[in-house]
């Protein structure tokens, strides 16, 4: 096996008292892309910052390509960091600025000049040299500061959501330039993001964080189609939360809605009381009352219907319940529908409260 | 643009006579004063002043040169370990200590440095009882170095208060970004973040030199007679002979001093503002 390019182990770190880490693992191998993925106080900056040697870790190990930094200083480190804030300086030039690094390890004039104008070159910003940085836009700037953290070479480059500041067109189009760059020059990257979508078209695989710990890791389309709880289902964008009931059966299991009758399904889901959370564009509009195989139907009927472009945005009022699904026709308000829901496209957690006892058999 | 209104004029009309009458009228008093004798233009005055106190002239431009580069070294290096510092007692200690100066007033620094720097003071006692110096070795500071200890004494802590709170309202991501890239603290200080709050710098320093100009009550009190500073030869011309012309000229060659430095500040304002 291969050293990993950086490897955390069971990492703290702490504010004062207030524990923001409790005991992360995480290896990334040289040359992976990884997001780290999580909302607001979950501790992902922490956890950068802690690897960049901003934050001091209260226990743990951070080996980078084996080496044991934990103790050591910022600027002894060789991992370059892009920041939120694109963080440039603002009295020096577009060269100053992304050949600060090489002037730091003693690269000649002549040579830096070249290698700073050629990593220009890569990001679309030949000719800016002797630029102000104060006089680029949003996206140049962020571009700005990703050479100044590739000039160095680093063994890991870490982005600490490098793309929030910018618009959205901008900030799609930095996004595949990153990627792009990222498989041609090979670097190790650790980027940070509340963006789902940035993590999921950027990364090779994510890192899901919640409270100071992970909740899951794997591959984009894995942690998408198989969250592991409830926390990484909705995070993951299956906001909409139905209860069922699961009891064995004698092929697979049946499951039923509310007051509808059970339905036989050959696949797997924990007995008792779950929650089934799903997406938005799991669900179908059917017929009322549609039968269909792995799939349970829940009357309702459409309260709203708005049309985003494309398709329709219904919401289906199932008792006191809204649902939200797309669809291609146009039905009016009030006429009844079916819910469909595939049963393999729910994610099945066991229910929050048990309440024991009555649905262990039919 | 709008019209000023008569009533806007009313109100600041107060504070614009006063300024005209405890400022501009004396300032223009003074310096018709200085060029004039029996109501003849003349420049009498001035090589008066000049042949009876060059010597002084270039005393003053010294101290408060030397002053301000001691000022502006000694800030940098505490509003740089305020900022930059990862030890948190020594930053909690030198916020709570640097300020105290700035609450006494320059007479009683004066006042406090006799007793401090003279032969037998307590800085030369406690050296001598520390065992640092032998008694013979103690020698008076109550000269110009005296002055220039004071000024810095009460001087510094403005400066490093209005560059503290520049450094401290920077982006703190400039200053990681120039670690994470493998520069000193010390590499950081000089050229990431100086750079961006050299103009807080030149401000305060200006203000602490024409401060240190006008100073009377240090130079009289901790230096001797010789060679002194202009405020201490203006009082004495006056005091003394009732000579107010030639303490007028000697009052003009300050302003010229301070003009200088009000004149740096302004280009350097206008390169800023241009480049912007």
């Amino acid at each position: 096996m291969t050293t990993a390019a950086i490897e955390v182990e069971k990492l703290h770190v702490g504010y004062g008292s207030v524990a923001v880490l409790h005991g992360i693992d995480l290896a990334v191998a040289p040359g992976e892309f990884v997001a780290i993925l999580g909302s607001s106080g979950c501790g992902k900056t922490t956890l950068l910052r802690t690897i960049a040697g901003f934050q001091k870790a209260s226990a743990g190990a951070i080996r980078l390509s084996g080496r044991d930094v934990a103790n050591l200083p910022p600027e002894k480190r060789n991992i370059a960091m892009v920041f939120q804030s694109y963080a440039l300086w603002p009295h020096m030039t577009v060269l100053g600025n992304v050949g600060y690094g090489l002037r730091l390890r003693g690269v000649p004039r002549a040579e830096a000049r070249r290698r700073v104008s050629d990593l220009l070159k890569l990001l679309n910003l030949s000719g800016l040299e002797d630029r102000k940085v104060t006089n680029l836009s949003g996206g140049q700037r962020q571009r700005v500061a990703l050479g100044r953290a590739l000039a160095i070479d680093p063994q890991l480059l870490l982005l600490d959501e490098p793309l929030s500041n910018l618009d959205a067109k901008v900030r799609v189009q930095l996004r595949s330039e990153i990627k792009a760059l990222q498989s041609r020059l090979g670097f190790t990257a650790i980027h940070v993001t509340h963006d789902r979508e940035e993590a999921m078209t950027m990364a090779d695989r994510i890192v899901v964080m919640d409270a100071g710990r992970i909740a899951q890791a794997g591959a984009p389309k894995e942690v998408y189609d198989r969250p592991n709880s409830p926390f990484v289902a909705s995070f993951m964008g299956a906001d909409n939360t139905i209860d069922l009931e699961v009891a064995p059966a004698v092929s697979g299991v049946a499951i039923r809605a509310g007051t509808e009758p059970p339905i036989a399904w050959s696949g797997q889901a924990p007995f008792g009381r779950v929650t089934a959370y799903f997406r938005d564009d799991v669900a179908k509009l059917d017929h009322p009352g549609a039968r269909v195989p792995g799939a349970i139907v829940l009357p309702g009927r459409i309260a709203q219907r708005a049309y985003p472009g494309g398709h329709y945005r219904y919401g289906v009022a199932i008792g006191e319940r809204h649902f939200t699904v797309t669809d291609d026709r146009y039905l009016d308000l009030d006429t009844p529908v079916g819910l469909r829901l595939p049963l393999a496209q729910l994610h099945l957690f066991p229910s929050a409260k048990e309440e024991g006892g009555s649905y262990g058999s039919i | 643009m709008p019209r000023p209104s008569p009533l806007g004029l009313l109100l600041v009309a107060p504070a614009l006579a006063l300024v005209a009458a405890l400022f501009l009228y004396p300032l223009g008093f003074s310096l018709v004063a200085a060029f004039t004798a029996e109501g003849q233009p003349t420049l009498r005055h001035f090589e008066k002043a000049f042949e009876l106190y060059a010597t002084d002239i270039r005393f003053t431009i010294f101290i408060v040169l030397f002053s301000t580069v001691l000022i502006a070294l000694i800030s940098i290096a505490i509003a740089g370990v305020l900022t930059l510092s990862e030890t948190p007692w020594l930053i909690a200690t030198l916020r709570w200590l640097y300020r105290w100066p700035l609450f006494i007033p320059f007479i009683v620094a004066a006042q406090c440095m006799r007793t401090f720097l003279a032969k037998n003071g307590l800085m030369n006692n406690t050296l001598v009882a520390a065992g640092v110096l032998e008694p013979l070795q103690a020698q008076s500071f109550l000269d110009w170095r005296g002055i220039v200890i004071t000024f810095v004494w009460k001087q510094v802590p403005f400066v490093t208060l209005m560059l503290a709170g520049a450094m401290a309202s920077l982006d703190r991501a400039t200053i990681e970004a120039g670690r994470n890239l493998g520069a000193s603290r010390l590499r950081v200080l000089v050229e990431l973040v100086l750079p961006q709050v050299s103009q807080t710098l030149l401000v305060g320093l200006v203000l602490s030199f024409v401060t240190m100009l006008s100073v009377l009550s240090v130079p009289m009190m901790v230096a001797g007679s010789q060679p002194t500073m202009l405020t201490v030869d203006m009082a004495f011309r006056i005091n003394a002979y009732g000579d107010y012309a030639t303490a007028n000229a000697l009052g003009v060659i300050s302003y010229a001093m301070t003009a200088v430095v009000a004149w740096i500040y302004l280009r350097h304002q206008v390169r800023r503002e241009a480049e912007a």
